[in-house]
């Protein structure tokens, strides 16, 4: 699904696993003869050789999972890109393939296939399914905590008042959105629109009708492509109160209770906003010139202005006005009649 | 009949001109605030509205200068002493007397061109809200010049809802404004005065000459 921290094409949408490039089938199958043409299997395969990320002498508890008990096995079939089929119930593709680079990077990158799947994969056809195995994120997490599993209850919880838990038709669960063989939350210290990109990048994937100059729902969004590369969708869609700073909540609000207000980011007090916008305009300013920065300085319409009340008292009054100077027009005709009859 | 020259050229240029740079605000204004992209593109509109709003201070001081050097200026001195009759018969015309065709209570000659209301409305709208509305574009334009903080409340936000409440403002006296000028003698008076300079008038009907002294 989502690789996304090293996906080598972005754009692939990672609901849709059918997409795939023959010529990616073509380079992986390359790789892999050049694998199986390497008698030194451990950990120094070519496709790894620009992964200097991994350390280089690995003991042997340390071997990747993928490389480690039967996963080898495994992965005869499952490298395989196209590998995929179309659930009868569901139609959409599930797919089959996992990709190994984006699996040693993952998480749970130092377990074994077998570690989650149960044994009932030794031989083909299996005699399981992924969907009788049960496997849950949190699940897991919860009975693996000794094996430095991290407790997920929180993020369960929250997702448990999401707008998707909740509302979507279809069911909803973790691996909607993140994918056991690829999930890597995005780092800390990342630069912003990486973090935005990949974040915004998971939820376009499936509302992919929002990738688009003026998205539904959000028409009353100025420059939406520019704020889908700046902010992240969460930051609206998530309750402002009780944010941690540093994890994403996972508390989706639906239409109704997103927020909208521009002010909340655009505006002095907005730290993170206000400031980079100044810096900007007065940069600009240096630049351009004074009155090439005056015309075409845009710090204020950035929504600061607007104020619901004061727009709904103002087309009030402004209906009002409207109304009594049609009726006081209607009340000079009607007198003007009355004068022109009496002549 | 009386006639009257009573808008040079200048001062009509000055109006229709800057009526104009007015309404480009506006709109560019309108489509900006609440995102009309269909209106006007909003690339398009923030520097049309940029320029406009300067071209908007530059009529403004023209105006100030027109009014001191040609005169003009005179019919927006408020006679304090009679004001608050004049305002309660003009007020009390437009919301009476017109609908039983009484006369109007006031007649434009030389020296006043402009009834107590409007009088009042256009110093009202030319010398509080138009600079007050413009001193906030430019606090806009310069915004990265200005403190964070007046007051403890954000400078920008102050500085948005100044703008926004005035263009409110101005937005509804323009409503007026264009109705009351269907008010003179007949619909067209005194729009044809604007155009033409040429204030007509058909002389103060005999009959009603009593209702008018004073
Ligand atoms: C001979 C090729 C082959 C090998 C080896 C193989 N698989 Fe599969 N696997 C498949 C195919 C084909 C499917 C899809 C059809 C099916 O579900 O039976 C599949 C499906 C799966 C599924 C998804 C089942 C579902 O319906 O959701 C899982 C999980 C899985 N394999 C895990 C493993 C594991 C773990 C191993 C190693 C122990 C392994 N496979 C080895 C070919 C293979
Ligand atoms: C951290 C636990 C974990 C590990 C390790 C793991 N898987 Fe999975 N795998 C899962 C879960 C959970 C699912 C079910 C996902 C779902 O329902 O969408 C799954 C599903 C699958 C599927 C079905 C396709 C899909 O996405 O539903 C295949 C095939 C598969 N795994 C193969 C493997 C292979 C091969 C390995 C070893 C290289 C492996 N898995 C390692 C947790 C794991
Ligand atoms: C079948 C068991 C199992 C499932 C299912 C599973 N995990 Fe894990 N997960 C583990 C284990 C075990 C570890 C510890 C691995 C380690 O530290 O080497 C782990 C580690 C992690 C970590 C890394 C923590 C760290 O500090 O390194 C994260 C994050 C994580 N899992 C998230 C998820 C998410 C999200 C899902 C669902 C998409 C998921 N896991 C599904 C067993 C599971
Ligand atoms: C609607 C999509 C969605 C669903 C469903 C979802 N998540 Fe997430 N999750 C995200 C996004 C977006 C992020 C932030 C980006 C990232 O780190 O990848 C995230 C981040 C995370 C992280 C990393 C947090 C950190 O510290 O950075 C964990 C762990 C996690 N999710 C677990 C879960 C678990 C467990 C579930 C199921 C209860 C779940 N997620 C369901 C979208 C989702
Ligand atoms: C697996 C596909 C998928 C992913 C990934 C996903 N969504 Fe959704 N989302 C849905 C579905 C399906 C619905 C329900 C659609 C409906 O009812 O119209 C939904 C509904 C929503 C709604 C509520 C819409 C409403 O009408 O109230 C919001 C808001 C939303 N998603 C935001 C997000 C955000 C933000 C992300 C990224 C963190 C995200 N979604 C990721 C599939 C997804
Ligand atoms: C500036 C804040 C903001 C951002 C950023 C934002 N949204 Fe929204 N979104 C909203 C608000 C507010 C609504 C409710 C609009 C309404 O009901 O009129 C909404 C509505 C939606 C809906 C329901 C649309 C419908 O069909 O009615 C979905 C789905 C959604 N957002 C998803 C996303 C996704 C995905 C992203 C990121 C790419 C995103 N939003 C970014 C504020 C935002
Ligand atoms: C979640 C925070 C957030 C919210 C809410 C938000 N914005 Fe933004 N907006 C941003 C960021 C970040 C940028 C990018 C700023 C930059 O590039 O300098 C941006 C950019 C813009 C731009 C483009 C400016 C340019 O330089 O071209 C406009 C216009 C804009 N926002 C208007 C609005 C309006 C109007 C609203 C309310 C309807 C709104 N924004 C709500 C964060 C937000």
């Amino acid at each position: 699904m989502s690789n996304r921290y090293s996906c080598p094409d972005p754009s692939r949408p990672a609901a849709d696993a059918a997409i795939r490039r023959p010529a990616a089938g073509l380079a992986v199958f390359a790789l892999l003869v050049l694998w199986l043409a390497v008698p030194a299997v451990s950990g120094a395969a070519p496709g790894d050789a620009a992964k200097a990320l991994e350390p280089a002498g690995e003991t042997a508890e340390e071997v990747p999972g993928i490389e480690r008990d039967d996963s080898p096995e495994c992965m005869r079939c499952h490298w395989m890109e196209t590998m995929a089929y179309r659930d009868r119930d569901t139609r959409k593709i599930v797919d089959l393939s996992i990709d190994r680079d984006v699996y040693r990077h993952s998480v749970h990158a130092d377990l074994a296939c077998r570690d989650c799947h149960a044994r009932g994969y030794k031989h083909y056809p299996h005699r399981t399914s992924s969907a009788d195995e049960a496997l849950h994120c949190v699940g897991c997490h919860a009975e693996r905590g000794d094996d430095g599993a991290p407790d997920l209850t929180d993020i369960s919880l929250e997702f448990q008042e999401s707008v998707h838990a909740i509302e979507a038709s279809r069911p909803f669960d973790c691996f909607s959105c993140h994918n056991p063989h690829t999930f890597r939350p995005v780092e800390d210290g990342a630069p912003v629109e990486a973090v935005v990109a990949t974040t915004n990048r998971l939820c376009l994937d499936c509302h992919t009708k929002l990738d688009t100059p003026v998205p539904k729902g959000h028409e009353w969004l100025p420059k939406p492509r520019e704020h889908w590369a700046s902010v992240r969708c969460i930051e609206c869609h998530t309750p402002v109160e009780g944010r941690d700073m540093y994890q994403p909540s996972h508390a989706l609000l639906g239409a109704p209770e997103s927020n909208r207000n521009c002010v909340e980011c655009h505006t002095q007090g907005s730290e993170l906003l206000s400031q980079l916008y100044n810096y900007r305009a007065a940069e600009q300013r240096e630049q351009e010139g004074f009155f090439a920065q005056a015309l075409y300085n845009d710090a204020y319409i950035v929504g600061m202005s607007r104020s619901p009340l004061i727009d709904r008292i103002g087309l009030a009054l402004a209906a009002l006005m409207v109304l009594g100077v049609i009726a006081h027009g209607f009340g000079r005709y009607l007198a003007y009649r009355k004068q022109r009859a009496s002549r | 009949m009386t006639e009257l020259y009573l808008y040079p050229v200048w001062l009509r240029a000055w109006h229709w001109l800057n009526a104009l740079i007015f309404l480009v605000s506006l709109v560019t204004g309108i489509s900006m605030h609440f995102s009309l992209g269909w209106l006007i593109p909003f690339e398009v509109a923030v520097p049309v509205h940029n320029a406009s709003g300067i071209v908007l201070t530059v009529s403004w001081v023209a105006f100030i200068i027109g009014n001191w050097v040609s005169g003009n200026g005179k019919h927006y001195l408020i006679n304090l002493r009679s004001l608050p009759m004049d305002l309660f018969r003009q007020t009390r015309y437009y919301v009476y007397g017109i609908f039983v065709n009484a006369p109007h209570p006031f007649h434009v000659s030389e020296e006043h061109k402009l009834n107590a209301l409007q009088t009042m409305s256009y110093v009202g709208v030319m010398y509080v809200l138009m600079p007050l509305l413009i001193l906030s574009g430019w606090a806009f334009l310069l915004s990265p010049s200005l403190p964070e903080t007046v007051l403890g409340i954000g400078t920008i936000w102050i500085v948005a809802m100044t703008h926004l409440v005035l263009s409110w403002m101005l937005l509804l006296f323009l409503i007026v404004h264009v109705y009351i000028i269907t008010t003179g003698e007949t619909v067209m008076t005194n729009m044809r005065a604007m155009l033409t300079g040429w204030h007509r008038e058909r002389g103060p009907q005999p009959e009603r000459a009593g209702d008018d002294a004073g």
